[in-house]
């Protein structure tokens, strides 16, 4: 990363090599396009490329540094399609809202199999597991996924703040030792949320 | 909106997802960023994300999209440091909707760099194809250069060996005769010591095995196989040998043959003449 402030296309190259695939599901699996999707991954590439010197300011991963500036562009080409603006020239010089936010288990998070999280995404209640896809993967507010779904906002509250604890419970350091989607973990993340129902 | 802890632990999860409108998200932010308290439940949230962004299941981008990336990283950097004026720095705003600062004309707008990512990369590989082919072109030309400065080395060469086998006075020259009209024409000096200069031209080019082949054919009839040669584009052959026959009357002959290994002329008759006293 130290290269890639310092203006080095090898320092790039290494990164690009490491995190394209990873960049490039993201971004396929929010647009569901794969010209946009290229667009997507070259646009957070560059914008890696020119806020490399920023990178010491902020805590966490380059991964997550970088799938974070994946998903933004990702989800603002998606709302600037469907208002018909055109994407902004500046765009990619906004930091998304997750990069201002420590990612506390980068080291974690890297160890963690692709596969064993989509495995505790399943687990999760199908209505916790679609809000949070939603929000996440389709960027809707939370009054957009309450419309969408016909569910109460204040429902979709719970269910949001209760499936993202599930899923820390299930993924997080304290969940290490448990399998995800561990049932004590869901249970706990239930309980936390105070309802089990949802 | 001035927004409580209790307040934005509420908000936490919409926060971290970005899920919140657009009003709620700016203030949230303005309260961690002035807030005493850790709001360690907005941290503990958003450790999903890096999760979430690895659950899509696995694709590959297609390969030119590096060359992509790194080209219009290329373009930037060139934009960058083409150009004394410093690059902007990222706004802190979180959503696109915000309104960030009025745009700074002193620096390089992501305007310019946008323009140049999809101007200068196409830029680049013009260039870069250009620049490749003018290499080719030059090595090209070099070769071709070399090539007729060696052709000249070599003409230079065969017409210093005919004016020194001309030189004494005591050689016989001859003119070779085009048999098939097709205007080829040659020399042939023969020197008393057997010093025999043969120099053609206008030859039509061998293909596969053919081979052009000099033949001397005595008065009594013995043939002496003088030598071979191939003839590219330019048409040329030249052969000078040594302990030829030297009897009053030669007969010489070139012949297209069908390849090296003839002991007797075979194949058709493309200059000849005959070498006397």
């Amino acid at each position: 990363m130290q290269q890639v402030a310092a203006g080095e296309i090898g320092g790039l190259e290494t990164l690009y090599d490491r995190y394209h695939a990873a960049a490039y599901a993201l971004a396929l699996r929010i647009t569901s396009e794969t010209g946009m999707a290229e667009d997507v991954v070259q646009d957070a590439f560059l914008g890696l490329w020119r806020n490399a010197g920023r990178y010491a300011e902020l805590k966490g991963s380059v991964r997550g540094w970088l799938l974070a500036i994946v998903r933004h562009r990702a989800i603002d080409t998606l709302r600037r399609r469907k208002t018909g603006m055109a994407l902004g020239d500046d765009a990619d010089a906004i930091l998304p809202a997750a990069l201002t936010i420590p990612d506390p288990w980068p080291e974690v998070a890297g160890r963690l199999e692709a596969e064993q999280v989509r495995r505790a995404l399943t687990v999760l209640p199908p209505a916790q597991r679609e809000v949070i896809e939603l929000a996440y993967f389709d960027g809707l507010t939370q009054r957009e996924i309450a419309a969408r779904t016909n569910a109460p906002l204040g429902t979709v509250k719970s269910r949001m703040r209760l499936g993202l604890v599930a899923l820390r419970a299930a993924l997080g350091p304290s969940a290490e030792r448990a399998a995800p989607g561990d049932a004590a973990a869901m249970r706990t993340a239930r309980l936390a949320g105070g309802k089990g129902t949802l | 909106m001035a927004l409580t802890c209790d307040r934005v632990r509420e908000l936490a999860p919409g926060y971290v997802l970005g899920a919140l409108e657009p009003a709620e998200m700016v203030a949230v932010r303005g309260h961690l960023d002035g807030c005493a308290n850790a709001h360690q439940e907005v941290r503990e949230l958003g450790g999903i994300l890096p999760y979430l962004a690895i659950a899509p299941e696995p694709a590959e981008p297609p390969r030119w999209l590096r060359e992509s990336v790194m080209a219009a990283a290329a373009a930037d950097l060139a934009l960058r440091r083409g150009s004394p004026r410093s690059l902007p720095l990222a706004r802190p705003e979180p959503l696109p909707e915000s309104t960030g600062p009025e745009p700074d004309h002193n620096v390089v707008s992501l305007a310019d760099v946008r323009r140049a990512r999809r101007r200068l990369p196409r830029l680049a590989w013009f260039t870069r194809v250009a620049a490749a082919l003018a290499v080719l072109a030059l090595a090209g030309y070099a070769v071709v250069v070399q090539a007729d400065l060696n052709r000249a080395k070599e003409d230079q060469q065969h017409a210093q060996s005919i004016y020194n086998a001309l030189g004494p006075g005591d050689a016989r020259t001859i003119s070779l005769t085009d048999e098939e009209g097709m205007g080829a024409g040659g020399l042939a000096v023969l020197r008393p010591n057997g010093h025999l200069i043969v120099s053609l031209n206008h030859l039509p080019s061998t293909h596969g095995n053919q081979i052009y082949t000099v033949w001397l054919t005595g008065g009594n009839g013995a043939q002496v196989k003088v030598g071979s040669f191939y003839v590219d584009g330019d048409g040329t052959g030249f052969l000078e040998v040594d302990n030829m026959p030297t009897s009053a009357s030669l007969w010489i002959s070139v012949n297209r043959e069908p390849g090296p290994a003839v002991t007797k002329p075979t194949g058709p008759t493309i200059l000849s003449g005959t070498i006397s006293l």
